[in-house]
């Protein structure tokens, strides 16, 4: 029953819920996870004594991205000698100061690469709550407060999941489930549960293979709103509502970079990369090329263009129509994070702690080279023309111009 | 605008707290509360939510646990004794609300009992630890004294970082006998790193792989068939015979020199894909019953203790490190038998080449238990 006591609470939430929805960067890579702005523009240089609104001290590692929710800027991270003490941290956007800061103990492995960590898939969040996996298979959902809703420890319901070199995938919440995909050697699969309560709507076994890509929402005309699952072996698109096969494609896929792109055609990376057509139930390859290649980073899609950074820290500008280079750039370094656009402009951060600003209007050119110190593995956030760096340790907040 | 935005986001924040907590009944007394942490505790069971409807209801237990005053939530620890893996964190979540809430109204003397308590769980030692140097670290801080043979790791491995921190830079003579000692106190593998580089740096010769209690003399048994992995499940001569015996194949005597411990079966027997050895070591125990078998390798590995089946794991080349899997076995005081199946698979990737495995056994802190003799024989 609705009392006169709780109108003004009611009015507060409501207040909420409009402050929520603009421009909230809230899963890994943005909205839909496709790592495009096009509507924001941001500062062209920074550093440590120019152009950071703020910077926040973490209290553990982690390469997963921050994400930005309302007025809060959330981000996990894992401390201890074992790396056992889980951390979600929401800071204020606006000042950086800590609003509440939740701790769980880690109920799986919590072995890692020390290139990875136990906090190395971003949290999402629905605007209602926010959904972390840690690389322990602990799957936690608190609400915008910090209050702990729900957990599923994965690892303790299957207990031959999750690998030593860290589990890397980010959950996704389409339509109201929260969708991981566990790969691994051991007990791998993929799992939706109910976003607000954390009880399955579905599981799925998945082939014995290790990768660390993402569920990729991708929204179809005949079926709606789907789940793209990737692993070496292929892609599996499946009804995000209840886990049914949608098509399936074998093909040569990275563990890592995964795949970009919308219904109408999809990147892959593996062995360059392919463009895959999806029809009706199948899938059909479009296109291949070599020369757009992935190391670690995945690739950008927007309008009709492709960005791809290559080992070598090359970043190939290509046509989505056919694969053709339209351009390319030598940055610098190693790439961890995945590159992502801020109105036309790419933002590729190197896990050195420098940032290269890429202009795509012509011939893809520098303008601009920007560091900060640490290392960098978690792909940036976008908000309001903010960009939210987050090296091993440290969130940094870069001011909007 | 922003700044009217972010002051109701907060109340809302406070305000949502504070509804979730009216909503659920606050506990009457510190026994009702006890009695609620510790259902929180057992939520689930060892495997998990019991029920799907069972998370909105331990929320709202949680809520109540975060409603209680700052004097309840040193008996509300005890609550934490045998707790499954959701209660524990199901109960923590709650307890930290009300240590959140509590400012300086939670009692640091409690604390510290719980703190300096051994017989309490480590893990509510160090929970109880985190709060009071929150509260005042310089009384943590001073506990951390006596705690260098403390069962809770991570209260020793800050034990032994103030001990080492306290040491005089300018007298060599102390600042050896306190690495010594610390190293002697010291469990966590890169702990011991670090002093025994230091005392090496100083002088001080350290065998690492004897401070960590590896099992280094083994006989060697292989090569048997792997391709396709069709042998981790197979059970050849040596797993099916008695472990060791004459008649499983030829026998190769073994010995570590590797700082880890680690045992080279690419230097051993050959460096092949697809293949698979046994290892048997004898080892002495002081006394009698369970140990735990701490096993480290880029491969699939399976282990028996005196013929019994402790742990298995096909996993090929995702990640090593030292203790990478642990398992509780049983052993006789005296002479045991340790097998180790050791598997390689058919990877050609650069980084998929090595074949190699590393054991050591002991307690629960990682203090090692298990001798050998000073040397072994081949089998006849």
């Amino acid at each position: 029953m609705l009392t006169t006591r709780r109108l003004p609470l009611m009015a507060i939430m409501l207040l909420w819920s409009f402050s929520s929805n603009a421009a909230d960067w809230p899963e890994f890579l943005g909205p839909r996870g496709r790592g495009v702005a096009v509507d924001q523009a941001i500062r062209t240089t920074w550093s440590e004594a120019d152009g950071i609104a703020w910077k926040a001290e973490l209290p553990g590692r982690g390469a997963s991205s921050p994400i930005v929710v309302g007025d809060l800027v959330v981000v996990t991270a894992s401390s201890g000698a074992r790396q056992d003490q889980l951390h979600i941290v929401a800071l204020d956007k606006a000042t950086g100061r800590i609003v509440w800061h939740r701790r769980l103990w880690a109920t799986g492995r919590t072995l890692v690469h020390p290139t990875s960590a136990v906090a190395a898939g971003t949290p999402a969040s629905d605007g209602k709550r926010i959904v972390a996996l840690y690389s322990s298979c602990d799957l936690v959902a608190v609400d915008l407060a910090g209050r702990l809703l729900w957990q599923r420890n994965l690892a303790v319901e299957h207990p031959r999941s999750g690998n030593d070199v860290g589990m890397g995938s980010s959950p996704r919440i389409i339509d109201g489930t929260a969708i991981v995909q566990i790969d691994c050697q051991g007990d791998a699969f993929a799992l939706g549960v109910d976003a607000a309560t954390g009880e399955d709507r579905w599981i799925v076994p998945r082939e014995k293979i290790a990768s660390w890509t993402s569920p990729l929402a991708v929204t179809t005309p005949a079926h709606g709103d789907c789940v793209l699952l990737q692993n070496p072996q292929g892609l599996d698109l499946r009804l995000a509502e209840n886990g049914k096969s949608v098509w399936s494609w074998k093909g040569k896929c990275e563990g890592i970079p995964m795949t970009a792109g919308s219904s109408a055609q999809l990147y892959v990376p593996g062995d360059g990369l392919s463009a895959v057509s999806p029809s009706g139930t199948a899938a059909q390859p479009a296109w291949r090329s070599p020369k757009l290649s992935c190391g670690i980073a995945s690739p950008l899609v927007w309008g009709n263009s492709i960005a791809c950074i290559n080992r070598a820290g090359v970043l190939c500008i290509g046509d989505t129509a056919d694969g053709q280079i339209r351009g390319q750039v030598r940055l610098a370094g190693s790439f961890w994070a995945s590159p992502i656009l801020a109105g036309s402009t790419i933002v590729a951060a190197n896990k050195e702690g420098k940032t290269f600003l890429v202009s795509t209007d012509g011939e893809p050119k520098i303008i601009a080279e920007n560091e900060l110190p640490g290392t960098f593995t978690a792909t940036p956030a976008l908000a309001d023309g903010n960009v939210y760096l987050r090296s091993e340790t440290t969130l940094w907040k870069v001011a909007a111009p | 605008m922003r700044a009217t935005v972010w002051i109701g986001v907060a109340i809302s924040a406070g305000l949502m707290t504070s509804a979730a907590v009216m909503a659920a009944e606050k506990p009457q007394s510190v026994a009702e509360a006890v009695a609620i942490a510790t259902k929180l505790a057992h939520a689930g069971g060892p495997r998990g939510p019991a029920t799907p409807g069972d998370q909105a209801a331990l929320a709202a237990q949680a809520d109540q646990i975060a409603a209680i005053p700052a004097a309840w939530i040193v008996p509300c620890l005890a609550a934490f004794a045998d707790a499954t893996p959701a209660g524990a964190n199901w109960l923590r979540s709650g307890l930290e609300r009300a240590v959140d809430q509590s400012g300086s109204t939670l009692a640091v003397e409690p604390l510290a009992a719980v703190v300096a308590d051994v017989k309490q769980p480590a893990r509510v030692r160090t929970l109880a630890f985190s709060w009071l140097k929150d509260r005042d670290q310089p009384r943590a801080e001073g506990l951390l004294d006596t705690m260098l043979a403390d069962p809770a790791l991570d209260l020793r491995r800050e034990a032994v970082e103030k001990r080492l921190a306290a040491v005089s830079a300018t007298d060599e003579a102390a600042q050896k006998a306190t690495h010594r000692e610390c190293l002697a106190a010291a469990r966590d593998v890169d702990q011991i790193e670090r002093i025994a580089g230091w005392l090496s740096e100083h002088g001080e010769k350290v065998n690492v792989a004897e401070v960590l209690g590896f099992v280094r003399k083994w006989r060697i048994s292989g090569e048997f068939d792997n391709a396709k992995g069709v042998g981790f499940a197979t059970a050849y001569p040596p797993e099916a015979a008695k472990p060791g015996s004459p008649e499983a194949r030829e026998w190769k005597v073994v010995e570590s020199a590797d700082k880890h411990g680690a045992v080279d079966l690419n230097a051993a027997i050959a460096t092949k894909k697809g293949v698979l050895a046994y290892a048997v070591a004898d080892v002495v125990m002081p006394r009698g019953g369970p140990a735990e078998v701490r096993i480290g390798s880029p491969c699939a590995v399976a282990v028996w203790v005196n013929g019994t089946p402790v742990m298995a794991h096909e996993i090929y080349h995702a990640s090593e490190a030292i203790d990478q899997y642990v398992a509780t076995a049983e052993f006789r005081e005296g002479a045991n038998t340790v097998l180790v199946k050791c598997c390689q698979n058919e990877q050609t990737e650069p980084w998929a080449g090595d074949w190699k495995f590393q054991l050591r056994i002991c307690d629960s802190v990682g203090s090692p238990l298990a001798t050998q003799a000073a040397s072994e024989k081949t089998p006849n």
